[in-house]
Protein backbone atom coordinates (compact mmCIF):
# COMPACT_ATOMS: atom_id res chain seq x y z
CA UNK A 1 0.00 0.00 0.00
CA UNK A 2 1.25 3.44 -0.78
CA UNK A 3 0.55 4.94 2.63
CA UNK A 4 0.70 2.75 5.75
CA UNK A 5 -2.84 2.17 6.96
CA UNK A 6 -3.65 1.86 10.63
CA UNK A 7 -6.77 0.60 12.35
CA UNK A 8 -7.38 3.43 14.80
CA UNK A 9 -10.26 1.78 16.59
CA UNK A 10 -12.83 -1.01 16.35
CA UNK A 11 -16.14 -1.74 18.01
CA UNK A 12 -19.05 -4.15 17.92
CA UNK A 13 -22.52 -4.52 19.31
CA UNK A 14 -23.47 -7.62 21.23
CA UNK A 15 -24.59 -10.41 18.90
CA UNK A 16 -27.87 -12.26 19.23
CA UNK A 17 -31.58 -11.84 18.52
CA UNK A 18 -32.70 -8.40 19.58
CA UNK A 19 -36.38 -7.83 18.73
CA UNK A 20 -36.39 -4.55 20.68
CA UNK A 21 -33.51 -3.09 18.70
CA UNK A 22 -33.33 -1.62 15.23
CA UNK A 23 -30.39 -1.54 12.85
CA UNK A 24 -29.63 2.01 13.99
CA UNK A 25 -29.26 1.18 17.67
CA UNK A 26 -27.05 -1.82 16.94
CA UNK A 27 -24.85 0.24 14.62
CA UNK A 28 -24.54 3.10 17.14
CA UNK A 29 -23.20 0.68 19.75
CA UNK A 30 -20.45 -0.47 17.35
CA UNK A 31 -19.65 2.96 15.88
CA UNK A 32 -19.49 4.57 19.31
CA UNK A 33 -17.01 2.04 20.58
CA UNK A 34 -14.86 2.32 17.43
CA UNK A 35 -14.80 6.14 17.48
CA UNK A 36 -13.98 6.25 21.17
CA UNK A 37 -11.17 3.73 20.72
CA UNK A 38 -9.87 5.75 17.76
CA UNK A 39 -10.10 9.04 19.65
CA UNK A 40 -12.08 10.75 16.89
CA UNK A 41 -15.32 12.72 16.73
CA UNK A 42 -17.90 13.02 13.97
CA UNK A 43 -16.12 15.99 12.36
CA UNK A 44 -12.98 13.90 11.83
CA UNK A 45 -14.68 11.38 9.53
CA UNK A 46 -14.00 12.08 5.82
CA UNK A 47 -15.96 9.19 4.31
CA UNK A 48 -18.04 6.19 5.32
CA UNK A 49 -18.18 2.70 3.77
CA UNK A 50 -21.07 0.50 4.86
CA UNK A 51 -21.59 -3.24 4.44
CA UNK A 52 -25.10 -4.64 4.58
CA UNK A 53 -27.07 -7.25 2.67
CA UNK A 54 -30.66 -6.83 3.82
CA UNK A 55 -30.43 -3.15 4.71
CA UNK A 56 -33.13 -1.90 4.67
CA UNK A 57 -32.50 0.51 1.78
CA UNK A 58 -31.27 3.78 3.25
CA UNK A 59 -29.93 2.16 6.40
CA UNK A 60 -26.52 3.84 6.12
CA UNK A 61 -27.82 7.38 6.27
CA UNK A 62 -30.44 6.47 8.86
CA UNK A 63 -27.66 5.20 11.11
CA UNK A 64 -25.56 8.33 10.54
CA UNK A 65 -28.47 10.63 11.47
CA UNK A 66 -27.86 10.02 15.14
CA UNK A 67 -24.09 10.32 15.01
CA UNK A 68 -23.42 13.82 13.75
CA UNK A 69 -21.57 12.43 10.74
CA UNK A 70 -22.98 13.91 7.56
CA UNK A 71 -22.24 15.64 4.29
CA UNK A 72 -19.32 13.30 3.52
CA UNK A 73 -19.36 10.54 0.89
CA UNK A 74 -21.28 7.49 2.15
CA UNK A 75 -21.13 4.34 0.05
CA UNK A 76 -23.06 1.16 0.81
CA UNK A 77 -21.60 -2.13 -0.41
CA UNK A 78 -23.40 -5.44 -0.86
CA UNK A 79 -21.10 -8.42 -1.26
CA UNK A 80 -23.21 -11.06 0.52
CA UNK A 81 -21.45 -12.42 3.63
CA UNK A 82 -18.33 -10.45 2.71
CA UNK A 83 -20.13 -7.07 2.69
CA UNK A 84 -18.53 -5.81 5.89
CA UNK A 85 -15.07 -7.00 4.88
CA UNK A 86 -15.54 -5.35 1.48
CA UNK A 87 -16.45 -2.08 3.26
CA UNK A 88 -13.27 -2.43 5.33
CA UNK A 89 -11.25 -3.16 2.18
CA UNK A 90 -12.55 -0.06 0.42
CA UNK A 91 -11.86 2.07 3.51
CA UNK A 92 -8.30 0.74 3.75
CA UNK A 93 -7.64 1.31 0.05
CA UNK A 94 -9.04 4.84 0.30
CA UNK A 95 -6.64 5.68 3.13
CA UNK A 96 -3.72 3.95 1.38
CA UNK A 97 -4.25 5.91 -1.81
CA UNK A 98 -4.68 9.18 0.02
CA UNK A 99 -8.22 9.65 -1.24
CA UNK A 100 -9.52 10.13 2.30
CA UNK A 101 -7.78 10.79 5.60
CA UNK A 102 -10.01 9.24 8.23
CA UNK A 103 -12.60 6.68 7.20
CA UNK A 104 -15.37 4.93 9.10
CA UNK A 105 -16.43 1.45 8.00
CA UNK A 106 -19.39 -0.26 9.55
CA UNK A 107 -21.62 -3.23 8.89
CA UNK A 108 -25.05 -3.97 10.27
CA UNK A 109 -27.83 -6.51 9.92
CA UNK A 110 -31.10 -7.23 11.71
CA UNK A 111 -31.93 -10.72 10.47
CA UNK A 112 -34.31 -11.77 13.23
CA UNK A 113 -36.94 -9.36 11.90
CA UNK A 114 -36.61 -10.82 8.38
CA UNK A 115 -36.30 -14.57 8.77
CA UNK A 116 -37.88 -17.01 11.20
CA UNK A 117 -35.33 -19.68 10.28
CA UNK A 118 -32.69 -20.10 7.63
CA UNK A 119 -32.30 -17.37 5.02
CA UNK A 120 -34.88 -17.88 2.28
CA UNK A 121 -33.25 -18.63 -1.08
CA UNK A 122 -33.45 -15.95 -3.75
CA UNK A 123 -36.30 -16.66 -6.17
CA UNK A 124 -34.52 -15.07 -9.15
CA UNK A 125 -31.56 -17.44 -8.75
CA UNK A 126 -31.67 -20.81 -10.55
CA UNK A 127 -30.55 -22.86 -7.55
CA UNK A 128 -32.55 -20.68 -5.18
CA UNK A 129 -35.71 -21.17 -7.20
CA UNK A 130 -35.05 -24.91 -7.20
CA UNK A 131 -35.14 -24.83 -3.40
CA UNK A 132 -31.46 -24.96 -2.42
CA UNK A 133 -30.95 -23.29 0.97
CA UNK A 134 -27.46 -22.09 1.96
CA UNK A 135 -26.85 -25.02 4.32
CA UNK A 136 -27.78 -27.27 1.38
CA UNK A 137 -25.10 -25.67 -0.78
CA UNK A 138 -22.46 -26.24 1.89
CA UNK A 139 -23.81 -29.75 2.48
CA UNK A 140 -23.24 -30.60 -1.18
CA UNK A 141 -19.67 -29.37 -0.79
CA UNK A 142 -19.23 -31.36 2.39
CA UNK A 143 -20.48 -34.56 0.74
CA UNK A 144 -18.08 -34.07 -2.13
CA UNK A 145 -15.21 -33.34 0.27
CA UNK A 146 -15.95 -36.43 2.37
CA UNK A 147 -16.07 -38.63 -0.73
CA UNK A 148 -12.96 -37.23 -2.40
CA UNK A 149 -10.71 -36.95 0.65
CA UNK A 150 -12.06 -39.76 2.81
CA UNK A 151 -12.74 -37.29 5.61
CA UNK A 152 -15.26 -38.10 8.36
CA UNK A 153 -18.31 -36.41 9.82
CA UNK A 154 -16.47 -36.38 13.16
CA UNK A 155 -13.75 -34.22 11.60
CA UNK A 156 -16.39 -31.78 10.33
CA UNK A 157 -18.10 -31.65 13.71
CA UNK A 158 -14.85 -31.02 15.56
CA UNK A 159 -14.74 -27.55 13.95
CA UNK A 160 -18.00 -26.72 15.73
CA UNK A 161 -16.77 -28.18 19.02
CA UNK A 162 -13.68 -25.98 18.80
CA UNK A 163 -15.36 -22.75 17.77
CA UNK A 164 -18.19 -23.10 20.26
CA UNK A 165 -15.62 -23.70 23.01
CA UNK A 166 -13.94 -20.47 21.91
CA UNK A 167 -17.27 -18.66 21.88
CA UNK A 168 -17.92 -19.46 25.53
CA UNK A 169 -14.99 -17.14 26.26
CA UNK A 170 -16.54 -14.30 24.24
CA UNK A 171 -19.14 -12.34 26.24
CA UNK A 172 -20.55 -10.80 23.03
CA UNK A 173 -21.04 -14.09 21.15
CA UNK A 174 -24.62 -15.01 20.27
CA UNK A 175 -24.29 -18.61 21.39
CA UNK A 176 -21.45 -18.02 23.83
CA UNK A 177 -23.64 -16.35 26.43
CA UNK A 178 -26.35 -18.96 26.06
CA UNK A 179 -23.94 -21.80 26.76
CA UNK A 180 -24.15 -21.75 30.55
CA UNK A 181 -23.35 -25.44 30.50
CA UNK A 182 -20.27 -24.80 28.36
CA UNK A 183 -19.56 -25.81 24.80
CA UNK A 184 -21.20 -28.87 23.22
CA UNK A 185 -19.32 -32.15 22.97
CA UNK A 186 -18.57 -33.92 19.71
CA UNK A 187 -21.47 -36.29 20.36
CA UNK A 188 -23.81 -33.37 21.02
CA UNK A 189 -22.80 -31.65 17.78
CA UNK A 190 -23.35 -34.85 15.79
CA UNK A 191 -26.64 -35.63 17.56
CA UNK A 192 -28.15 -32.17 17.04
CA UNK A 193 -30.98 -31.84 14.52
CA UNK A 194 -29.99 -32.71 10.96
CA UNK A 195 -30.21 -29.62 8.72
CA UNK A 196 -28.69 -30.74 5.41
CA UNK A 197 -26.81 -34.03 5.40
CA UNK A 198 -24.10 -34.25 6.71
CA UNK A 199 -24.43 -30.86 8.46
CA UNK A 200 -26.27 -30.83 11.80
CA UNK A 201 -27.74 -27.75 13.47
CA UNK A 202 -24.68 -27.11 15.64
CA UNK A 203 -22.55 -27.05 12.47
CA UNK A 204 -24.58 -24.14 11.06
CA UNK A 205 -24.26 -20.50 12.11
CA UNK A 206 -27.31 -19.00 13.82
CA UNK A 207 -29.51 -16.20 12.44
CA UNK A 208 -28.08 -13.22 14.25
CA UNK A 209 -28.53 -9.46 14.66
CA UNK A 210 -25.51 -7.24 15.16
CA UNK A 211 -23.16 -4.52 14.01
CA UNK A 212 -19.44 -3.86 13.89
CA UNK A 213 -17.30 -0.87 12.97
CA UNK A 214 -13.76 0.34 12.44
CA UNK A 215 -12.07 3.71 12.05
CA UNK A 216 -9.08 3.71 9.71
CA UNK A 217 -6.42 6.32 8.99
CA UNK A 218 -2.69 6.67 8.37
CA UNK A 219 -0.81 4.35 10.69
CA UNK A 220 0.30 6.03 13.92
CA UNK A 221 2.59 4.63 16.61
CA UNK A 222 0.88 1.74 18.36
CA UNK A 223 -1.81 1.22 15.72
CA UNK A 224 -2.56 -2.19 14.31
CA UNK A 225 -1.33 -2.05 10.68
CA UNK A 226 -3.18 -3.21 7.62
CA UNK A 227 -0.42 -5.09 5.78
CA UNK A 228 -2.65 -5.86 2.79
CA UNK A 229 -6.21 -6.53 1.78
CA UNK A 230 -7.58 -8.16 -1.34
CA UNK A 231 -11.14 -8.19 -2.67
CA UNK A 232 -12.12 -10.56 -5.48
CA UNK A 233 -15.40 -11.55 -7.06
CA UNK A 234 -16.63 -14.90 -8.31
CA UNK A 235 -15.86 -16.73 -11.52
CA UNK A 236 -17.97 -19.41 -13.19
CA UNK A 237 -18.42 -22.59 -11.18
CA UNK A 238 -19.62 -25.31 -13.52
CA UNK A 239 -18.89 -28.75 -14.99
CA UNK A 240 -15.23 -27.78 -15.38
CA UNK A 241 -14.82 -27.12 -11.65
CA UNK A 242 -13.15 -29.92 -9.71
CA UNK A 243 -13.15 -27.99 -6.45
CA UNK A 244 -16.19 -27.57 -4.28
CA UNK A 245 -18.02 -24.29 -4.32
CA UNK A 246 -16.42 -21.34 -2.56
CA UNK A 247 -12.77 -22.45 -2.45
CA UNK A 248 -11.34 -20.75 -5.53
CA UNK A 249 -12.27 -17.14 -4.66
CA UNK A 250 -10.64 -17.47 -1.24
CA UNK A 251 -7.45 -18.75 -2.88
CA UNK A 252 -7.47 -15.87 -5.37
CA UNK A 253 -7.83 -13.31 -2.58
CA UNK A 254 -5.30 -15.08 -0.35
CA UNK A 255 -2.65 -15.26 -3.07
CA UNK A 256 -3.01 -11.54 -3.67
CA UNK A 257 -3.06 -10.59 0.02
CA UNK A 258 -0.08 -12.76 1.05
CA UNK A 259 1.95 -11.56 -1.91
CA UNK A 260 1.23 -7.90 -1.20
CA UNK A 261 2.05 -8.29 2.50
CA UNK A 262 5.23 -10.30 1.97
CA UNK A 263 3.97 -12.81 4.52
CA UNK A 264 3.57 -16.61 4.36
CA UNK A 265 0.63 -18.60 5.71
CA UNK A 266 2.87 -20.17 8.36
CA UNK A 267 3.72 -16.69 9.69
CA UNK A 268 0.12 -15.99 10.73
CA UNK A 269 -0.49 -16.19 14.48
CA UNK A 270 -4.29 -15.87 14.62
CA UNK A 271 -7.13 -16.05 12.08
CA UNK A 272 -10.80 -15.16 11.84
CA UNK A 273 -12.30 -17.03 8.89
CA UNK A 274 -15.72 -17.66 7.39
CA UNK A 275 -17.09 -20.69 9.24
CA UNK A 276 -20.77 -20.21 8.43
CA UNK A 277 -20.78 -24.02 8.23
CA UNK A 278 -18.07 -26.37 9.55
CA UNK A 279 -16.97 -27.48 6.08
CA UNK A 280 -16.37 -23.81 5.26
CA UNK A 281 -13.58 -23.41 7.80
CA UNK A 282 -11.89 -26.60 6.62
CA UNK A 283 -11.71 -25.74 2.94
CA UNK A 284 -10.94 -22.09 3.69
CA UNK A 285 -7.83 -23.03 5.64
CA UNK A 286 -6.74 -25.14 2.67
CA UNK A 287 -7.37 -22.24 0.30
CA UNK A 288 -5.40 -19.91 2.58
CA UNK A 289 -2.43 -22.30 2.34
CA UNK A 290 -2.30 -23.43 5.99
CA UNK A 291 -2.26 -26.99 4.69
CA UNK A 292 -2.68 -29.04 1.53
CA UNK A 293 -6.10 -29.90 0.04
CA UNK A 294 -7.63 -32.72 2.05
CA UNK A 295 -5.60 -31.95 5.18
CA UNK A 296 -7.83 -29.17 6.51
CA UNK A 297 -10.18 -31.64 8.15
CA UNK A 298 -7.48 -32.64 10.64
CA UNK A 299 -6.54 -29.11 11.81
CA UNK A 300 -9.28 -28.80 14.44
CA UNK A 301 -8.90 -32.43 15.52
CA UNK A 302 -5.14 -32.06 16.08
CA UNK A 303 -5.61 -28.84 18.04
CA UNK A 304 -3.54 -26.82 15.54
CA UNK A 305 -6.41 -24.31 15.15
CA UNK A 306 -7.68 -24.32 18.74
CA UNK A 307 -6.80 -21.71 21.35
CA UNK A 308 -3.49 -22.92 22.71
CA UNK A 309 -2.61 -24.44 19.34
CA UNK A 310 -0.03 -23.25 16.85
CA UNK A 311 -2.45 -21.14 14.72
CA UNK A 312 -5.75 -20.50 16.53
CA UNK A 313 -8.66 -20.00 14.12
CA UNK A 314 -11.80 -18.13 15.16
CA UNK A 315 -10.88 -17.37 18.77
CA UNK A 316 -14.04 -15.19 18.89
CA UNK A 317 -16.15 -18.30 18.38
CA UNK A 318 -16.47 -17.55 14.68
CA UNK A 319 -19.73 -17.32 12.83
CA UNK A 320 -20.72 -20.62 14.45
CA UNK A 321 -20.77 -19.04 17.89
CA UNK A 322 -20.60 -15.25 17.59
CA UNK A 323 -23.30 -15.50 14.93
CA UNK A 324 -23.52 -14.28 11.37
CA UNK A 325 -25.18 -10.90 10.90
CA UNK A 326 -24.08 -10.90 7.26
CA UNK A 327 -22.98 -7.31 6.67
CA UNK A 328 -21.54 -6.99 10.19
CA UNK A 329 -19.55 -10.20 10.12
CA UNK A 330 -16.44 -9.02 8.29
CA UNK A 331 -15.96 -6.04 10.58
CA UNK A 332 -16.63 -8.22 13.64
CA UNK A 333 -13.86 -10.53 12.41
CA UNK A 334 -11.61 -7.50 11.95
CA UNK A 335 -12.43 -6.26 15.47
CA UNK A 336 -11.43 -9.61 16.95
CA UNK A 337 -8.11 -9.65 15.10
CA UNK A 338 -7.37 -6.05 16.13
CA UNK A 339 -8.08 -6.89 19.78
CA UNK A 340 -5.88 -9.96 19.49
CA UNK A 341 -3.00 -7.97 17.99
CA UNK A 342 -3.37 -5.34 20.69
CA UNK A 343 -3.29 -8.03 23.34
CA UNK A 344 -6.67 -7.05 24.82
CA UNK A 345 -8.73 -10.13 23.88
CA UNK A 346 -9.16 -11.23 27.47
CA UNK A 347 -9.83 -14.91 28.15
CA UNK A 348 -9.40 -15.79 24.50
CA UNK A 349 -6.12 -13.92 23.91
CA UNK A 350 -3.59 -15.68 21.69
CA UNK A 351 -0.34 -14.95 23.57
CA UNK A 352 2.07 -12.76 21.65
CA UNK A 353 0.01 -12.61 18.45
CA UNK A 354 1.78 -10.35 15.95
CA UNK A 355 0.24 -11.22 12.57
CA UNK A 356 -3.48 -11.79 12.03
CA UNK A 357 -5.68 -12.70 9.11
CA UNK A 358 -9.31 -11.96 8.27
CA UNK A 359 -11.15 -13.91 5.57
CA UNK A 360 -14.77 -13.73 4.47
CA UNK A 361 -16.51 -15.46 1.57
CA UNK A 362 -19.84 -14.24 0.22
CA UNK A 363 -22.31 -16.38 -1.71
CA UNK A 364 -24.21 -17.81 -3.38
CA UNK A 365 -25.18 -16.81 -6.91
CA UNK A 366 -25.66 -20.11 -8.72
CA UNK A 367 -23.15 -20.87 -11.45
CA UNK A 368 -20.45 -18.74 -9.80
CA UNK A 369 -17.79 -19.96 -7.37
CA UNK A 370 -18.66 -17.19 -4.92
CA UNK A 371 -20.03 -13.67 -4.91
CA UNK A 372 -16.99 -12.11 -3.30
CA UNK A 373 -14.06 -12.97 -1.06
CA UNK A 374 -11.85 -10.72 1.03
CA UNK A 375 -8.58 -11.65 2.70
CA UNK A 376 -6.75 -9.08 4.84
CA UNK A 377 -3.47 -9.36 6.72
CA UNK A 378 -2.78 -7.21 9.75
CA UNK A 379 0.07 -6.84 12.19
CA UNK A 380 0.76 -5.22 15.50
CA UNK A 381 2.90 -2.07 15.23
CA UNK A 382 6.25 -3.44 13.99
CA UNK A 383 8.13 -0.79 16.01
CA UNK A 384 6.49 -1.60 19.33
CA UNK B 1 -50.64 -20.68 -5.45
CA UNK B 2 -49.00 -22.92 -2.90
CA UNK B 3 -49.72 -22.15 0.72
CA UNK B 4 -46.74 -20.51 2.36
CA UNK B 5 -45.93 -22.55 5.43
CA UNK B 6 -42.28 -21.70 4.95
CA UNK B 7 -40.33 -18.88 6.58
CA UNK B 8 -41.47 -15.48 5.39
CA UNK B 9 -39.06 -13.14 3.65
CA UNK B 10 -39.51 -9.45 3.12
CA UNK B 11 -37.42 -9.88 0.02
CA UNK B 12 -38.67 -10.83 -3.42
CA UNK B 13 -39.82 -14.21 -2.31
CA UNK B 14 -41.32 -15.64 -5.49
CA UNK B 15 -44.72 -17.18 -5.97
CA UNK B 16 -43.81 -20.41 -4.18
CA UNK B 17 -43.41 -18.45 -0.93
CA UNK B 18 -46.57 -16.42 -1.31
CA UNK B 19 -44.88 -13.47 -2.98
CA UNK B 20 -45.26 -12.09 -6.47
CA UNK B 21 -44.19 -14.19 -9.42
CA UNK B 22 -40.71 -13.78 -10.89
CA UNK B 23 -39.48 -14.95 -14.29
CA UNK B 24 -38.44 -18.56 -13.74
CA UNK B 25 -34.64 -19.03 -13.83
CA UNK B 26 -34.67 -22.84 -13.43
CA UNK B 27 -33.38 -25.19 -16.12
CA UNK B 28 -36.15 -27.10 -17.90
CA UNK B 29 -36.71 -30.47 -19.44
CA UNK B 30 -37.86 -30.17 -23.07
CA UNK B 31 -38.62 -33.31 -25.08
CA UNK B 32 -36.90 -35.48 -22.51
CA UNK B 33 -33.61 -33.58 -22.36
CA UNK B 34 -32.27 -30.64 -20.36
CA UNK B 35 -32.58 -27.47 -22.39
CA UNK B 36 -29.56 -25.13 -22.38
CA UNK B 37 -27.09 -23.50 -24.70
CA UNK B 38 -23.76 -24.28 -26.37
CA UNK B 39 -21.11 -21.84 -27.60
CA UNK B 40 -20.57 -21.92 -31.37
CA UNK B 41 -16.90 -20.92 -30.93
CA UNK B 42 -15.52 -22.90 -27.98
CA UNK B 43 -18.23 -25.51 -27.47
CA UNK B 44 -18.81 -24.62 -23.81
CA UNK B 45 -22.16 -25.88 -22.49
CA UNK B 46 -24.21 -23.62 -20.25
CA UNK B 47 -27.34 -24.35 -18.27
CA UNK B 48 -28.29 -20.79 -17.35
CA UNK B 49 -29.36 -18.03 -19.72
CA UNK B 50 -26.35 -15.87 -20.59
CA UNK B 51 -25.87 -12.91 -22.97
CA UNK B 52 -22.94 -14.58 -24.78
CA UNK B 53 -20.48 -17.36 -24.01
CA UNK B 54 -19.22 -16.82 -20.46
CA UNK B 55 -16.19 -19.00 -21.21
CA UNK B 56 -14.66 -17.34 -24.28
CA UNK B 57 -16.88 -14.22 -24.27
CA UNK B 58 -16.60 -14.27 -28.06
CA UNK B 59 -18.96 -16.95 -29.23
CA UNK B 60 -22.70 -16.73 -29.62
CA UNK B 61 -24.81 -19.23 -27.73
CA UNK B 62 -27.26 -21.40 -29.58
CA UNK B 63 -29.93 -23.55 -27.95
CA UNK B 64 -28.80 -27.08 -27.20
CA UNK B 65 -30.11 -30.03 -25.23
CA UNK B 66 -28.17 -32.22 -22.83
CA UNK B 67 -28.41 -35.56 -21.08
CA UNK B 68 -30.68 -36.85 -19.81
CA UNK B 69 -27.87 -39.07 -18.46
CA UNK B 70 -25.35 -37.70 -16.03
CA UNK B 71 -23.05 -38.30 -13.07
CA UNK B 72 -23.66 -37.08 -9.53
CA UNK B 73 -21.19 -34.37 -8.45
CA UNK B 74 -22.67 -34.41 -4.94
CA UNK B 75 -25.99 -35.05 -3.24
CA UNK B 76 -27.65 -34.10 0.04
CA UNK B 77 -30.92 -34.43 1.91
CA UNK B 78 -32.35 -31.17 3.21
CA UNK B 79 -34.25 -31.25 6.50
CA UNK B 80 -35.58 -27.68 6.38
CA UNK B 81 -38.75 -26.46 4.71
CA UNK B 82 -37.84 -24.43 1.63
CA UNK B 83 -40.70 -22.79 -0.24
CA UNK B 84 -43.32 -25.45 -0.94
CA UNK B 85 -40.79 -28.23 -0.39
CA UNK B 86 -41.51 -30.04 2.85
CA UNK B 87 -38.57 -31.75 4.56
CA UNK B 88 -36.93 -34.07 4.12
CA UNK B 89 -36.17 -33.79 0.41
CA UNK B 90 -33.07 -34.69 -1.57
CA UNK B 91 -31.09 -32.55 -4.00
CA UNK B 92 -28.19 -33.42 -6.23
CA UNK B 93 -25.75 -31.53 -8.37
CA UNK B 94 -25.31 -33.47 -11.60
CA UNK B 95 -22.79 -33.21 -14.43
CA UNK B 96 -24.79 -34.01 -17.55
CA UNK B 97 -23.04 -36.14 -20.17
CA UNK B 98 -21.16 -33.68 -22.40
CA UNK B 99 -23.24 -30.96 -20.79
CA UNK B 100 -23.48 -28.50 -17.92
CA UNK B 101 -23.71 -29.07 -14.18
CA UNK B 102 -27.26 -28.64 -12.92
CA UNK B 103 -28.98 -28.84 -9.55
CA UNK B 104 -32.14 -30.93 -9.32
CA UNK B 105 -34.50 -32.65 -6.91
CA UNK B 106 -34.05 -36.37 -6.34
CA UNK B 107 -37.03 -38.67 -6.64
CA UNK B 108 -35.77 -40.77 -3.70
CA UNK B 109 -35.07 -39.27 -0.29
CA UNK B 110 -31.46 -40.30 0.13
CA UNK B 111 -27.98 -38.90 -0.40
CA UNK B 112 -26.96 -39.98 -3.89
CA UNK B 113 -23.34 -41.15 -3.86
CA UNK B 114 -20.72 -39.01 -5.57
CA UNK B 115 -20.05 -40.44 -9.03
CA UNK B 116 -23.26 -42.45 -9.30
CA UNK B 117 -25.14 -42.55 -12.59
CA UNK B 118 -28.50 -40.79 -12.90
CA UNK B 119 -31.05 -39.61 -15.42
CA UNK B 120 -32.80 -36.23 -15.41
CA UNK B 121 -36.53 -36.07 -15.96
CA UNK B 122 -39.25 -33.44 -15.96
CA UNK B 123 -42.94 -33.55 -15.18
CA UNK B 124 -44.58 -33.40 -11.78
CA UNK B 125 -42.51 -35.89 -9.82
CA UNK B 126 -42.31 -36.14 -6.08
CA UNK B 127 -39.31 -35.12 -4.01
CA UNK B 128 -39.77 -36.13 -0.40
CA UNK B 129 -43.30 -35.32 0.70
CA UNK B 130 -43.81 -32.62 -1.94
CA UNK B 131 -44.43 -32.57 -5.65
CA UNK B 132 -42.84 -30.17 -8.09
CA UNK B 133 -44.82 -27.40 -9.74
CA UNK B 134 -44.32 -28.93 -13.19
CA UNK B 135 -41.28 -26.80 -13.97
CA UNK B 136 -38.74 -28.58 -11.79
CA UNK B 137 -35.97 -30.86 -12.95
CA UNK B 138 -35.68 -34.21 -11.18
CA UNK B 139 -32.92 -36.73 -10.76
CA UNK B 140 -33.74 -40.41 -11.09
CA UNK B 141 -31.07 -42.79 -9.81
CA UNK B 142 -30.11 -45.29 -12.52
CA UNK B 143 -32.04 -48.51 -12.20
CA UNK B 144 -34.95 -46.93 -10.32
CA UNK B 145 -38.47 -46.10 -11.48
CA UNK B 146 -39.32 -46.90 -15.08
ZN1 LIG C 1 -17.30 -19.89 -25.98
Amino acid sequence: MTRPVGVWGVGTSHFGRFPDQRVETLAWEAIGEAMTAAGVTADDIDAVFVGTVFGPPGVAIRVLRGTGIGGVPVVTIEAACASGTAAFHEAAQAVASGRYGTVLAFGVEHLSSLFTGAIVPEATDADGAAGLPLPGLYALGAQRYLAVHGATVEQLAQVAVKNKAHGVRNPRAHLGRASSSGAPSLDEVLASKMIAEPLTLLQCCPTTDGAAAAVLGRARAGDVRVLSSALVSGRPWDQRSDEIWGVAPVRRAADEAFSAAGVEAEDVDVLEVHDAFTIGEIVTLEALGLCKPGEGAELAVSGHTALGGRQPVNPSGGLLSRGHPLGATGLAQLAEIVWQLRGVAGDRQVPGARIGLVETLGGAASGMDGNAAVVALLSSDPSS
Amino acid sequence: MTAASAPISKRRAGEALGGLAVADPRPRIVDGRVAGWRCGACGHAVAQESPWCPNCSAGALTPASFGPGGTVWAGTVVHLPVGHWKPPFALASVDLDDGPRVLAHVTETRVLPVGSRVRLVGGTQESGASAGDGNDVFVEPEGSGS
